[in-house]
């Protein structure tokens, strides 16, 4: 069809492209740190909350694992208003992504609590540790060392997943590639060019998180050949 | 400066080199779009449904709306069988060049930076772009936008023409569609948006208790449809469709009948 690339206008607009970029990896770093710190408290309420707890905690898990996080977002930022919460796209978006990622979060640490030996939490309440210390020291931290590489990947698909937030208005790479296809009609070149930069962001999240698992979690013991 | 001449120069060998490769018809040689939709009798129009009153899914389940009704009354005149080709607002440029659709008629307002990448055909209807809001934001101009939250959707007209008419310190914000810019409306989001004056007649129509009312109009244009750059038979034969169909009132009766309003003259490109 002789379509011709012109990818002179896309290196014009590239700042704005970039802009766009640090809007998305702030808004999944925050809804990361957000979203985890949600999933935990969520994890130890179901882990050791009345039933009268655990049924809400699990009723929030399953809706938002189960729902569209499109639909997520538009419940929140369009219904908000008529409590009169008017948040802008951008806080809409960030609360909305961490929400969603704390409900993945849970199930994710969940299994990851799976994975450590009742033996060994029966130790901790046998030396007398307070409930939150054992689930601290004794739950949490295995959990997440297990849990680790699950939550990297979800981070990682959160952040291709956080496209979605252009349609609330939000002003990430997304929407500022939509933006700019739409004033210079050269959708061929941005969406390329949007691709690539989701694409190089992905792989040094992939990385950075990796440095990270080394870091935060060193080998417990190394098997060495008998 | 320097860059952009280059640039610009770049452009010109691009499109220089798009006029020596011919209108390429992938399949056949040679054989215009004109030739191919009269050979195998099947013409691919956009439908964009999501716009009323140009185009809408009826009660029936079927595309409706004047944009889809001239789709429907080119292809008969075509001889040719239609198949929609379902776009959004910000696809229906991109579908056209990207080759899924051979014709887009679907209200693409008439614009300079728009034919610099697809042919526009002459126009075959009319609208304004509006700032509309409820009653309690108090808009009179364009110039008590200042300090105020527009919505406006992508890849249409008050896209290319709010942000010129707004003053420093309006808040625009962009929706992929305009179903969220009137949810956006609607849910007080924001405190006005940009759109045609009969999607917003249609907003304050079906939603009496919200007061949606025109605050004031910000332009006027002509929408037509757009081929592809390479298709100058097929251009030429839609100017042709719509020069005959504007005497004889065919485009003016389906512009009424969705519209409610008297289509007015309309100037040739």
């Amino acid at each position: 069809m002789g379509y011709v690339f012109q990818f002179g206008v896309v290196w014009e607009h590239l700042p704005e492209l970039l802009a766009g970029a640090l809007l998305t990896l702030r808004l999944s770093v925050g809804a990361f740190v957000l979203g985890l710190l949600l999933a935990v408290l969520l994890t130890y309420a179901r882990g050791y909350g009345s039933r009268a707890v655990r049924g809400p905690v699990v009723a929030y898990i399953e809706f938002m694992r189960n729902t569209p996080l499109l639909v997520q977002l538009f419940v929140l930022y369009f219904s908000l208003p008529a409590i009169g919460v008017r948040l802008g796209a951008n806080q809409a978006a960030l609360l909305g992504l961490a929400l969603n990622f704390a409900a993945y979060g849970a199930e994710i640490l969940r299994g990851g609590m799976q994975a450590v030996p009742v033996g060994q939490i029966e130790a901790a309440n046998a030396l007398g540790l307070r409930r939150w210390r054992v689930f601290r020291h004794v739950v949490l931290m295995p959990a997440l060392r297990v849990a680790y590489p699950a939550l990297a990947s979800q981070f990682v698909l959160m952040m291709l997943g956080s496209s979605v937030v252009s349609a609330i208005s939000a002003t990430d790479l997304t929407a500022v590639t939509n933006t700019l296809q739409s004033t210079t009609f050269r959708g061929f070149e941005f969406y390329f060019v949007a691709t690539g930069i989701y694409l190089a962001m992905a792989l040094a999240a992939r990385a950075g998180l990796d440095v990270a698992y080394r870091w935060l979690f060193p080998p417990l013991l190394r098997l060495r050949s008998a | 400066m320097e860059r952009r001449n280059l640039l610009a120069g770049g452009g010109a060998a691009g499109f220089l080199f798009a006029a020596a490769t011919g209108p390429a018809s992938a399949q056949t040689p040679g054989l215009s779009t004109l030739d191919r939709i009269q050979r195998d009798k099947k013409v691919r129009i956009t439908a964009e449904v999501d716009s009323p009153p140009f185009g809408i899914i009826g009660s029936d389940g079927q595309p409706d709306g004047s944009e889809i009704a001239t789709a429907r009354q080119l292809a008969k005149d075509l001889g040719a069988e239609l198949e929609f080709v379902q776009v959004s607002a910000t696809q229906r440029i991109p579908a056209l060049l990207a080759g899924r659709a051979d014709i887009a008629v679907s209200s693409l307002s008439i614009t300079t930076d728009r034919a610099k990448t697809v042919a526009f055909c002459a126009p075959h209807g009319a609208l304004s772009i509006v700032i509309c809001g409820p009653k309690k934001t108090a808009i009179a101009g364009p110039a008590d936008m200042a300090g105020k939250r527009i919505a406006l959707t992508r890849a249409t007209l008050e896209e290319a023409t709010v942000p010129k008419a707004a003053p420093k310190g309006t808040e625009l914000v962009f929706f992929d569609d305009i179903g969220p810019t009137i949810q956006a409306l609607l849910s007080g989001q924001v405190d006005a948006a940009g759109m045609s004056a009969f999607a917003a007649k249609s907003v304050a129509d079906r939603n009496p208790d919200a007061g949606i009312e025109v605050k004031f109009t910000v332009t006027t244009a002509y929408y037509g449809a757009a081929v592809r750059q390479a298709d100058e038979s097929l251009r030429h034969w839609i100017d042709t469709w719509v020069f005959v169909n504007t005497h004889n009132g065919v485009l003016a009766a389906i512009y009424e009948k969705y519209t409610g309003v008297k289509l007015p003259p309309l100037p040739t490109i």
